[in-house]
């Protein structure tokens, strides 16, 4: 669930595109608003797109689409 | 609270209606519902403590009675990101806390029912007398999604009521399980989730402290124990040692809670949910595809706020001219019914141009508000706070400041309430201090009546006006003013705390008039109230300022004016003029003028502009009133002849214009920056809970206006 796995698979270092199902996060604090918006370990998601200038991701879970940071997106290990 | 006249005399229960909570998700649709159960018969009032706004309406049931509905803002969880949300957790964590309310009306976005659920399920522990209410069922039929409700209602043991806050479909239902809550057929046993087994020691300890909680109620106020505004600092100290003694830790639990609820409710909603499980391009995808694009994202966001200034400026001149004309025709009116006299003049020079002053407004005001609640209600600001997020932060900001500070643009009072949803302090701040740079429709007036000083109307390059392109440089200097004072905060500001956006981007919707309307009726209603109020009490005071002065000085002083015009023989229109000129001088008004004439003039100030800019302090739009007063024309609100007597206005030692290309662009540029509104500084204290940050606010725009008036003006002469 919380883990330290070694940040090969971060979210953050995939591409606009990527499709993958949540393994775990590396940091409970942000676990913690990840799940309350429905991001859970398991979740399936899509990464859709870049912010304009950068900075954001547009990610997509099934009909439901966020927008978080790429500091937040670090935190979301990919199985 | 009393509501006798509404009540049933036979019940005795009946003096107090039931009090419902509407709770759900941000984006859920929880608005449309309340506004169809409600319609104009809100209150908008704000949950104690904070500006966080509280909406509430009495709903009277087909058999008369009467339910007391408490609109709650959005939240995900009881865990909160932001002010809003912990609103929510305030209000229901404790039984003795204000807006506790008797029953809760739950809405869930049918479509996302996966993720609406974890709020429900910790409202659920709360034991109160729930209905589920699914909404959206026009979406849901739409994209053939099959629900079986009553499967549904039997596992969670509530009522479940599927409705379409849009189409209004299912509202009789609705009423139905309200009427139900009432005769208690609607409570219902039910499990709570297990606690483990240190939440379960420390929420029996905590219950000991505070013997009104239930067990899952104790479990939250140790989760929040640092915040939550009811406990005293014994009892904040005894939770702290409770959870050191018992090694809570509430991230931990936070996320342990999380998990399990889900694992609760997961297998439920897919035991009685079938959806066309194809993944189809949806109308949301593909125009997200080009409005949050790389290229196309931010240049549509420009086009559309170039669309809703041109909207303001364009569409509200019309409304504007006809209550200036029906201003000035009350005022003719009044002139003509009453004797010349004291009240006569307070009426029209006092009270009527107060209020013309701000009436005038309503229009501009209007339709600005109702562009951006447009652009809330179709989900297009969440997307603008996505694209804007990169460059939010560069400058100290959050990508939901920009919300802010579009909304700054109308009137920074609602635009500096907006920024609640910013979870970070520090970010939340900084859009607090700056946004009061970005020109605001107060303003507008001042620019309107000053330009035509700086620049000449033509048009250059073809197409473009000359003073409409000063207009914009105006606005963005504005927004330059707001971006660098950011970057300084940014700087100077220290926080530990951890910066995030997590935001949702809603499926675009085509919006519910009904809610865009009622929001634009409720802002505009809060503007002449509340800012009406302040320019009212100014008005007066000003108008009795430059009506009287020292005994004797204003007599002497039209005296002398009258000589000299029988001197110089002048015609009757000049000899006014003087004689009125005069009198102001000798006023009150004229000696505060001049006491701070020192001060201004090397900004290129006479004491008339010194009088101005006293009054402004309190609201800017005050400024065009007061130089109608000072220069006594008789009809206030008219721009065009303030701005014809102002042309022609002379320094009486000098002989020179006063109103000089340099003075002219002194005093934009000090309207432009300066902090003058003290309905937005009184805002500003209630948001940040302390005077030190309005002083701040006040202090460096100020000062910033007056050294930018300062250099312009010395450069310029």
């Amino acid at each position: 669930m919380v883990a330290n796995i070694p940040t090969t698979k971060r979210l953050s270092d995939l591409k606009p595109g990527f499709s993958g199902e949540v393994a775990a996060f590396s940091n409970e604090f942000v676990a913690g608003k990840l799940m309350t918006m429905g991001i859970l370990p398991g979740t399936r998601l899509v990464l859709v797109r870049e912010a304009p200038f950068g900075g954001g991701w547009y990610v997509k879970i099934g009909n439901y689409s966020i927008a978080l940071r790429k500091q937040e997106a670090a935190c979301i290990i990919m199985n | 609270m009393h509501h006798h006249e509404l009540g049933d005399i036979s019940s005795p229960s009946s003096t107090r209606p039931l009090t419902v909570a509407l709770l759900g998700n941000p984006n859920c649709g929880k608005s449309s519902i309340f506004n169809r159960l409600t319609g104009l018969r809100q209150k908008v009032g704000n949950f104690p403590g904070v500006t966080v706004e509280k909406k509430s309406g009495n709903l009277r049931l087909d058999d008369g009675q009467v339910v007391h509905l408490i609109d709650f803002p959005g939240a995900y969880s009881f865990y909160p990101n932001s002010q809003d949300e912990r609103i929510v957790v305030q209000s229901l964590a404790n039984p003795k806390a204000e807006h506790y309310p008797d029953a809760i009306l739950y809405v869930a976005d049918v479509t996302k029912l996966d993720k609406h659920l974890l709020l429900f399920s910790q409202l659920r522990d709360l034991n109160l007398p729930l209905v589920l209410l699914l909404n959206m069922s026009d979406v849901a039929e739409r994209d053939g999604i099959v629900l079986d409700t009553k499967l549904l209602a039997a596992r969670f043991k509530v009522p479940v009521v599927l409705l379409s806050g849009r189409t209004g479909s299912g509202f009789k239902a609705l009423k139905l399980a309200i009427a139900q809550i009432k005769t208690g057929v609607a409570a219902s046993e039910h499990k709570n989730r297990r606690l483990n087994a240190i939440e379960k020691k420390v929420s029996q300890r905590v219950q000991a402290i505070l013997p009104d909680l239930n067990p899952y109620q104790a479990v939250l106020i140790a989760h929040h124990v640092d915040w939550l505004p009811y406990l005293d600092s014994t009892q904040k100290a005894a939770i702290r040692q409770i959870n050191s003694e018992e090694g809570f830790k509430s991230l931990n639990c936070q996320v342990e809670e999380t998990m399990h609820r889900y694992d609760i409710f997961t297998p439920l909603v897919q035991q009685v949910l079938q959806t066309k499980a194809e993944e189809k391009s949806t109308l949301t995808t593909r125009l997200d595809s080009v409005l949050t694009h790389r290229i196309a994202g931010p240049l549509i966001f420009f086009a559309i706020m170039l669309l809703v200034f041109q909207a303001i400026f364009a569409w509200a001149s019309y409304p504007m001219d006809w209550i200036e004309w029906g201003f000035a025709q009350a005022e003719a009116g009044i002139n003509a019914v009453l004797p010349a006299g004291w009240l006569t003049s307070l009426l029209t020079e006092g009270i009527l141009a107060g209020l013309g002053g701000i009436v005038v407004f309503v229009p501009q005001i209007a339709i600005l508000f109702f562009l951006i609640s447009l652009l809330e209600e179709v989900g297009y600001m969440a997307r603008a706070a996505f694209i804007f997020d990169r460059v939010m932060q560069a400058f100290g900001l959050n990508g939901r400041s920009i919300v802010a500070l579009i909304s700054g643009g109308a009137c920074a009072i609602p635009a500096i309430m907006s920024t609640r949803t910013i979870g970070n302090w520090k970010e939340r701040l900084i859009t607090i201090l700056v946004t009061p740079f970005i020109s605001c429709s107060a303003r507008i007036p001042v620019y309107t009546v000053l330009i035509g000083f700086v620049v000449a109307e033509r048009t250059v390059w073809g197409i473009f006006n000359l003073q409409g392109l000063a207009f914009m440089g105006l606005y963005l200097l504005g927004i330059a003013a707001a971006l660098l004072a950011a970057l300084v905060f940014k700087w100077i500001l220290k926080t530990s705390e951890h910066s995030f956006l997590l935001l949702e981007l809603p499926e675009y919707r085509s919006p519910v008039l009904r809610n865009v309307g009622i929001t634009v009726w409720e802002k505009v209603k809060a503007f002449v109230v509340e800012a009406g109020k302040v320019i009212l009490v100014i008005s007066v005071i000003l108008w009795a300022l430059a009506s009287y002065g020292p005994p004797g000085e204003m007599e002497a002083a039209t005296q002398a004016a009258r000589d000299r015009a029988q001197q110089e023989q002048m015609d009757e229109t000049t000899a006014e003029n003087l004689i009125a000129a005069k009198k102001i001088e000798a006023s009150y008004a004229g000696h505060l003028g001049k006491a701070i004439e020192p001060a201004i003039a090397p900004l290129g100030f006479d004491w008339k502009i010194g009088i101005a800019l006293i009054t402004s302090f309190a609201a800017r739009e005050v400024f065009v009133g007061t130089m109608a007063t000072i220069y006594s024309i008789g009809s206030d609100d008219d721009e065009y002849s303030v701005r014809n007597r102002m042309a022609k206005e002379r320094n009486p030692d000098t002989g020179q214009l006063v109103y000089t290309q340099a003075t002219s662009f002194s005093l934009l540029l000090f309207y432009v920056f300066a902090m003058m509104c003290m309905s937005t500084l009184a805002v500003v204290k209630r948001e940040t809970n302390s005077w030190k940050w309005p002083i701040i606010q006040f202090l460096f725009m100020t000062g910033l206006a007056y050294l930018a008036s300062f250099v312009a003006y010395q450069v310029m002469t």
